[in-house]
């Protein structure tokens, strides 16, 4: 059971991903911008980050940007609409481990986490 | 072939004045005060041409032209207009084949209007056939449009005319054969930094459609509900008639502003019905209220952003580079009020604008949505000029691929 920190401007889709994720792993926080991630993130210390990307403050590239120089351990999965390929190659070099596209379902969600933390 | 922004604007004047001609004509016959709302001229799929009419039943009077220009083109009063217009002449009468023929020749005077002012400004004579008296419903009512060779798609300058203190109107439309009309416009065109490549305009039409297949893709993968891509339009006009293109109806959707080349505004848009119908299909339970609730907001907010994203990334994938956008804004207000900022803010730097349009819908549950870009025009030229028509197919990015 990994420890998921849900970092989202939309509320709706924080709930979606909640709802998504409970039942095999704990949730430790859920944010609303990119300098929330990075701080919950310094905290908390969880396995696995699922970050958006259009985020207000800080986009969610910048954060994990951020996240993996600090910690370049840590486990982020980028969780967005945007399905740009140059998007993805910012989200690669940015360290991201994984990216995947909204809308999503249950499967491609928890198979995308089981590559980057296997229970 | 390429055309420029400045003779895109003319023509574009062109169709405006004449369809003001026809209006003054109308008005000195029946007393009938009107004023011509929007002039647009789009580049539209032959199959999407008069889509907006919708299943209602038209009187239209119809004629071909020929000269300097040819095509086809035809007055559209809904039955209700026609009715009043039909009342509102000298010498009304109920006998229905004498009413026909008034209409029949109140059309042939108005659009004798129209079309001269072509004629003057070309500088030459546009010949056009004697006017035919049609009933049929929806696009029906309009004439196919001339072929084009290797193109589907087709230019229609569609005038939309209001009575004054009532609620009717009526639509000019005027198909010209594509190329006669791109011949023009090419001849009128200042091959300098205002030039834009026909054929790439199409392309980027054809990518529009694709992004909004992908939107309304989304949309059925979120609710269930099962969307279908109807419409999609590249339409030019001035920047001050854009808000009116989107009429006075009340929306519920989201604005975002996108960054890149081009820049500007995204707006996806649902009437009040559509907006709780597809709000309730995506929450995972019953809304607290009735109406259109916060949980409705935020359930509409997160479908914008990534109807948002389905439509712009394909932009993105084939001009190779990224299109930032801010997170969705949420809007609830009349379609004029909700454009109306974002047209003055793009008029500080262009005096016409392009609008990319896109409308689906469902058969299944009271459900439309409509997108409405609108780049800055001097940026869109620029991605056109970059735009590789051989990568035009290449919208979609595969994360594992590059994961």
């Amino acid at each position: 059971m990994a420890e998921v920190l849900i970092a989202d401007d939309s509320e709706f889709m924080r709930n979606l991903l909640r709802e998504i994720l409970e039942e095999d792993h704990t949730i430790v926080g859920e944010v609303e911008n990119g300098v929330e991630a990075v701080e919950v993130f310094k905290e908390q210390e969880p396995d696995l980050v699922m970050m958006d990307i259009v985020m207000p403050i800080r986009d969610g590239i910048e954060a994990t940007d951020e996240i993996k120089t600090a910690a370049p351990g840590a486990n982020v999965i980028m969780c967005t609409s945007v399905g740009q390929e140059e998007k993805m190659k910012e989200a690669v070099k940015a360290g991201a481990d994984g990216y995947i596209t909204k809308p999503f379902q249950k499967p491609s969600v928890m198979e995308a986490i089981q590559d980057v933390v296997p229970s | 072939m390429k055309v420029d922004v400045q003779s895109l604007g003319t023509f574009n004047q062109l169709a405006h004045e004449g369809a003001k001609q026809a209006t003054q004509s109308m008005s000195q016959m029946t007393g009938i005060d009107a004023t011509v709302d929007v002039t647009k001229i789009s580049l539209v799929d032959r199959a999407d041409i008069g889509e907006e009419l919708g299943d209602d039943t038209f009187v239209g009077v119809q004629f071909g032209f020929e000269g300097a220009l040819g095509g086809e083109t035809v007055l559209v009063f809904d039955e209700i207009s026609s009715e009043k217009i039909v009342e509102a002449l000298p010498g009304a009468t109920a006998d229905p084949e004498m009413a026909q023929s008034s209409v029949k020749e109140i059309g042939n005077i108005m659009m004798s209007g129209f079309i001269d002012g072509w004629a003057d400004y070309l500088e030459t004579a546009i010949e056009h056939t004697p006017p035919e008296y049609i009933e049929r419903t929806g696009a029906n009512v309009l004439p196919k449009a001339p072929d084009a060779s290797g193109s589907d798609q087709v230019f229609v300058f569609r005038s939309e005319v209001n009575w004054l203190g009532e609620s009717v109107c009526f639509y000019i439309y005027m198909l010209p054969e594509y190329e006669s009309l791109v011949t023009l416009m090419e001849n009128h065109a200042d091959a300098g930094d205002g030039a834009i490549p026909v054929e790439k305009l199409e392309v980027f039409n054809q990518m529009t459609r694709k992004g909004s297949e992908k939107a309304a893709e989304n949309v059925e993968m979120m609710t269930g509900i099962q969307t279908e891509s109807e419409v999609s339009q590249i339409s030019f006009c001035p920047i001050e008639d854009v808000p009116k293109q989107i009429g006075n109806d009340t929306y519920v959707g989201t604005v975002v502003e996108f960054t890149g080349t081009p820049s500007g505004f995204l707006l996806v848009l649902f009437d009040e019905a559509s907006a709780v119908t597809i709000a309730e299909a995506l929450m995972p339970m019953d809304p607290s209220g009735d109406g259109l609730t916060q949980e409705h907001e935020a359930a509409i907010e997160e479908l914008g952003n990534i109807m948002t994203s389905g439509f712009v990334d394909g932009w993105a994938n084939v001009l190779q580079q990224s299109v930032d956008h801010t997170p969705p804004r949420l809007v609830h207000d009349m379609g004029r009020a909700i454009v109306d900022p974002l047209a003055a803010q793009l008029g500080q730097h262009q005096q016409h604008a392009f609008i990319i349009d896109s409308q689906m819908k469902t058969d299944e549950v009271e459900f439309t949505s409509e997108i409405h870009a609108l780049p800055n025009e001097a940026e869109l030229r620029e991605a056109l000029d970059k735009l590789q028509v051989e990568r035009a197919d290449q919208t979609e990015a595969n994360a594992e691929e590059i994961f």
